[in-house]
């Protein structure tokens, strides 16, 4: 089943004279249960893309269909209401408020949908103890690890359970220990809780952990990447390779 | 490009960040002049009369600039810290700290001066306006002219060029203990972000709370004769200042945070919005903000108290100038009494004349007296007391074993408090006569050269003759009292023939018109220069407020993306803001209105005679003047949300 279709999406930005074209008519489809991966160069247009799938960015032309419901030219007030029941987002700068605990953090999503509070405890517990981040749910942004930040930052994305998740380079500000906890977690809970996600990041590691690669370059798809039923090193190996011939950032081993 | 260059660009690009600034000195600098102004006009010389006033105005003058002076420099440090990222940058391209400063200094000299020209031109354009506002309270026909003085500019000018040379200090202070990389971070550091509430804190708060209780309940005490001696008021009423103000700042600093934290763990971790953006974000900066929210408690306070108080003796100018002179004109000089009443008539101006005998004896007063009596001028209970006859006032009548006191101010209310029955004993030179006391009337019947503050005893005609007969003679007056009540319409004219004629205006004689007037002239001054002071503590106050939530608002900026990105829409966020704004405009406010009402209530009738009306019209006023502060920084918070995304 098809979450997620965008079909000839456009971005550009600029006025008539400085206009710069940054997606050039993307097309993207993405089942339910996916692990999709966008890979890119810098400044290849893959966090735009992000943005404008996610309904924070609007595009120029094109359309976007989440769950059957169209999202362009929606009004400000829908889109927020959308973004509340269907989409969850996880930042490389973890997007924590400073100024709650780890549990008011996570706890945020579901007090715009109002729902009880025994129901919001029960879903805190279960999603707290799968990204292991119980111990410090008192605990204040500051006081914690990058590493706990990101996945108090996945498990807000998570605990609402929303259509997709997106994760725009969620590994960017970690350690490589912390980092591979956070994709094991994430992919955990894509397996268990059959969520779709979304990521961004232009490290091939974190990229292997998906179920499919999407290489962008200049605005426009230049391949695909499905893992099948690979290993995830020996598919680790054919990203490597893909980015290789993209050009661009080259990643040493 | 060169330096010029520079700090040209720099200037043109920082108008945005510069334009509340501006506006700040723009309108200090204009307060300022005007009141300056108003000091050098020869105008005033003649209104202000006295020493005195000259002194006033001077002290005024002297405080707002302290005033102007300290809020210059908090929002120039507001503003210095939104422009670190650039002083890290030039840092970082090699210029040395004392380039960065130069650059940063001339920048700086461009729009201070230029604001400042521009408040002086604005300063004088109002100068007229508040003479003539002067002149109106204090009730004098007076043309205001429009003179500019060189005087007062150059005053101007030195005393707003020496604020300029301590807030370049305090830049240069400023960039000299940076290092670069501070400087790029200074957004996310500002705040001390520590936060475990312990039990200290919540000891601290209480505390605090008691504090302002026990300054409140002293402060209720000052006037009831506990202290007497001027040393003791003075130790005393600064005590209160320092229990109320040191109170004030431990209760933010404790309870505050303290109460929101119960309220939080309530919710056990399940916040609704407009708890995440009012209450983790107050408790988040009340650390840093205790200092400042106290002192604009402290300042609102002072502001409304002193307000109220000026207001209050300017409002009752009125019963002052009747309790001690109840008709138009009165009389202890039967001399003077015929050529005043013989020029009336050829005037042919009608008037009613009423005579009052009074005599005077000692009245033992300490049985209806509660409490301590000390503060009054009493030996051993008894005191010498004007009386006068039921006989010479219709409106009263006392029966033979009766006595009744009249004519009693509310100041005197406050020092002293009768019961309402009980026996007196009237002392004459070799009787004495116990009667029934049967309260005391509103009513004013005596000048004030006979009452001096004391009320007037009324007593039956019987009585009246028998104390007439045995009177302790070192005590009496040598004349009776005479009232003069002309029309309405008439009473001008009746004030000018009083003034006119020679030797008639010695003590004891008075106009009731002319004394209303010199009432309001110098209540008029007073209240003019603390309505000036306490206009400038407000805006002052506002604005340094306002610009505190500008930075908080920019500060949390990020936190607003975060909240939109999940879907909360501007509408939900406003409303949280709006309950923020309540707090940090609000309690401020409430606590201010305390305070002063307090202050005001311990000592009011030392100032005027009417309490309630003067003291709401001037909290009204301040509060309401004092909101705009709070929507205005409400729109600007829309602004940061409507960026945020």
């Amino acid at each position: 089943m098809t979450v997620l279709e965008a079909n000839k999406i456009h971005k550009s930005y600029g006025n008539k004279f400085t206009r710069q074209e940054v997606l050039k008519g993307i097309d993207v489809s993405i089942d339910k249960g996916e692990f999709l991966t966008i890979m890119g160069a810098s400044g290849s247009g893959k966090t735009t893309l992000l943005n404008v799938l996610s309904s924070i960015d609007r595009v120029s032309h094109g359309t976007i269909h989440i769950e059957g419901k169209e999202l362009t030219g929606r009004k400000e007030k829908q889109l927020a209401e959308f973004r509340k029941h269907h989409l969850g987002f996880i930042f490389q700068e973890y997007n924590l408020l400073d100024t709650l605990t780890v549990k008011e953090n996570i706890l945020l999503p579901l007090s715009i949908t109002n729902a009880s509070k025994k129901e919001a405890n029960a879903k805190f517990t279960s999603v707290a103890s799968e990204l292991g981040i119980e111990d410090v749910q008192h605990k204040y942004p500051n006081e914690i690890s990058g590493g706990q930040k990101q996945r108090t930052s996945a498990a807000r994305a998570f605990i609402h359970e929303p259509s997709i998740i997106f994760a725009d380079e969620p590994t960017g500000a970690l350690d490589s220990k912390s980092a591979s906890d956070l994709l094991d977690k994430m992919s955990e809970l894509n397996q268990k809780r059959k969520a779709t996600i979304v990521m961004v990041t232009h490290d091939p590691v974190a990229a292997s952990y998906s179920s499919r690669v999407i290489f962008i370059k200049d605005g426009q798809i230049y391949t695909r990447l499905y893992k099948g039923d690979q290993t995830r090193s020996s598919f680790l190996k054919d990203i490597m390779k893909t980015q290789g011939v993209l050009g661009g950032v080259q990643y040493e081993h | 490009m060169n330096t010029n260059q520079l700090i040209l660009r720099n200037l043109h690009k920082n108008i945005k960040n510069y334009y509340l600034y501006v506006f700040a000195l723009i309108f200090s600098t204009a307060l300022y002049f005007a009141f300056v102004t108003l000091q050098y006009d020869p105008a005033m010389d003649e209104t202000t009369g006295s020493i005195k006033g000259a002194a006033a105005v001077r002290v005024a003058s002297v405080l707002l600039i302290a005033i102007v002076a300290i809020f210059l420099i908090y929002a120039n440090n507001l503003f210095i810290k939104r422009r670190s990222k650039e002083i890290g940058l030039f840092q970082l391209i090699g210029m040395t700290k004392n380039r960065i400063f130069l650059i940063l200094s001339m920048e700086n000299f461009l729009v201070y001066f230029g604001s400042l020209l521009i408040g002086t031109l604005f300063g004088f354009a109002v100068s007229k306006l508040i003479m003539m506002i002067l002149f109106k309270i204090m009730g004098i026909d007076q043309v205001a002219s429009l003179s500019f003085s060189i005087a007062a500019f150059l005053q101007t000018v030195g005393v707003f060029t020496a604020v300029y040379l301590i807030i370049m200090l305090v830049n240069y202070l400023y960039i000299s203990r940076q290092t670069i990389l501070s400087l790029f971070h200074i957004k996310s550091k500002t705040e001390a972000r520590e936060k475990r509430i312990s039990i200290f804190e919540v000891v601290i708060g209480l505390f605090g709370i008691g504090l302002i209780a026990l300054g409140y309940y002293v402060s209720s005490r000052l006037f009831s004769g506990d202290f007497t001696s001027i040393q003791e008021l003075f130790t005393v009423m600064l005590f209160i200042l320092v229990s109320v103000i040191i109170g004030t700042y431990l209760f933010y600093k404790g309870s505050v945070r303290f109460l929101a934290n119960l309220i939080r763990k309530n919710k056990g971790g399940y916040l609704n919005i407009n708890q995440v953006l009012s209450l983790s974000s107050i408790m988040f900066r009340m650390k840093s903000n205790a200092l400042l929210l106290t002192i604009i408690t402290t300042v609102s306070a002072l502001a409304i108290g002193l307000l109220s108080l000026s207001y209050i003796s300017y409002y009752s100018a009125g019963k002052t100038a009747e309790s001690n002179t109840p008709a138009d004109f009165s009389f202890v000089n039967e001399e003077d009494l015929s050529v005043f009443t013989s020029a009336l008539k050829e005037e042919g101006i009608p008037f009613n004349k009423e005579t009052i005998k009074v005599l005077v004896a000692k009245v033992k007063i300490d049985d209806i007296v509660n409490g301590s009596a000390a503060s009054l001028p009493v030996e051993d209970g008894v005191l010498p007391m004007p009386i006068v006859s039921d006989a010479s006032i219709p409106k009263l009548n006392v029966g033979e074993n009766q006595i009744l006191f009249t004519g009693y101010s509310d100041a005197m209310k406050q020092i002293v408090q009768f019961s309402s029955s009980g026996t007196i004993v009237l002392h004459t030179a070799t009787q004495s006569f116990k009667q029934q006391y049967m309260g005391l009337a509103k009513e004013d019947v005596l000048s004030g050269y006979f009452t001096k503050g004391r009320p007037t005893v009324v007593v039956d005609k019987a009585l009246f003759e028998k104390i007439a007969q045995d009177l302790n003679k070192e005590l009496q007056f040598n004349a009776d009292y005479a009232g003069i009540n002309v029309q309405d319409e008439d009473i001008k004219i009746a004030n000018d023939i009083f003034q006119s004629l020679e030797g008639i205006q010695r003590s004891g004689n008075s106009s009731q018109f002319a004394l209303l007037n010199r009432q309001k002239e110098n209540m008029g001054l007073i209240m003019f220069i603390v309505g000036f002071l306490g206009l400038t503590f407000l805006i002052t106050s506002g604005c340094i407020l306002y610009f505190k939530q500008m930075d908080e608002g920019d500060e949390e900026r990020p936190n607003y993306t975060i909240l939109r990105k999940l879907g909360y829409t501007r509408g939900d966020l406003l409303k949280g803001i709006q309950g923020k704004q309540v707090f940090n405009f609000g309690i401020p406010l409430i606590i201010g209105l305390f305070h002063s009402y307090f202050a005001v209530q311990s000592g009011w009738f030392l100032f005027g005679t009417e309490l309630w009306a003067p003291m709401f019209i001037v909290m009204g006023l301040y509060a309401g003047l004092y909101s705009i502060f709070g929507v205005l920084s409400v729109l600007y918070y829309k602004k940061v949300i409507r960026h945020s995304l």
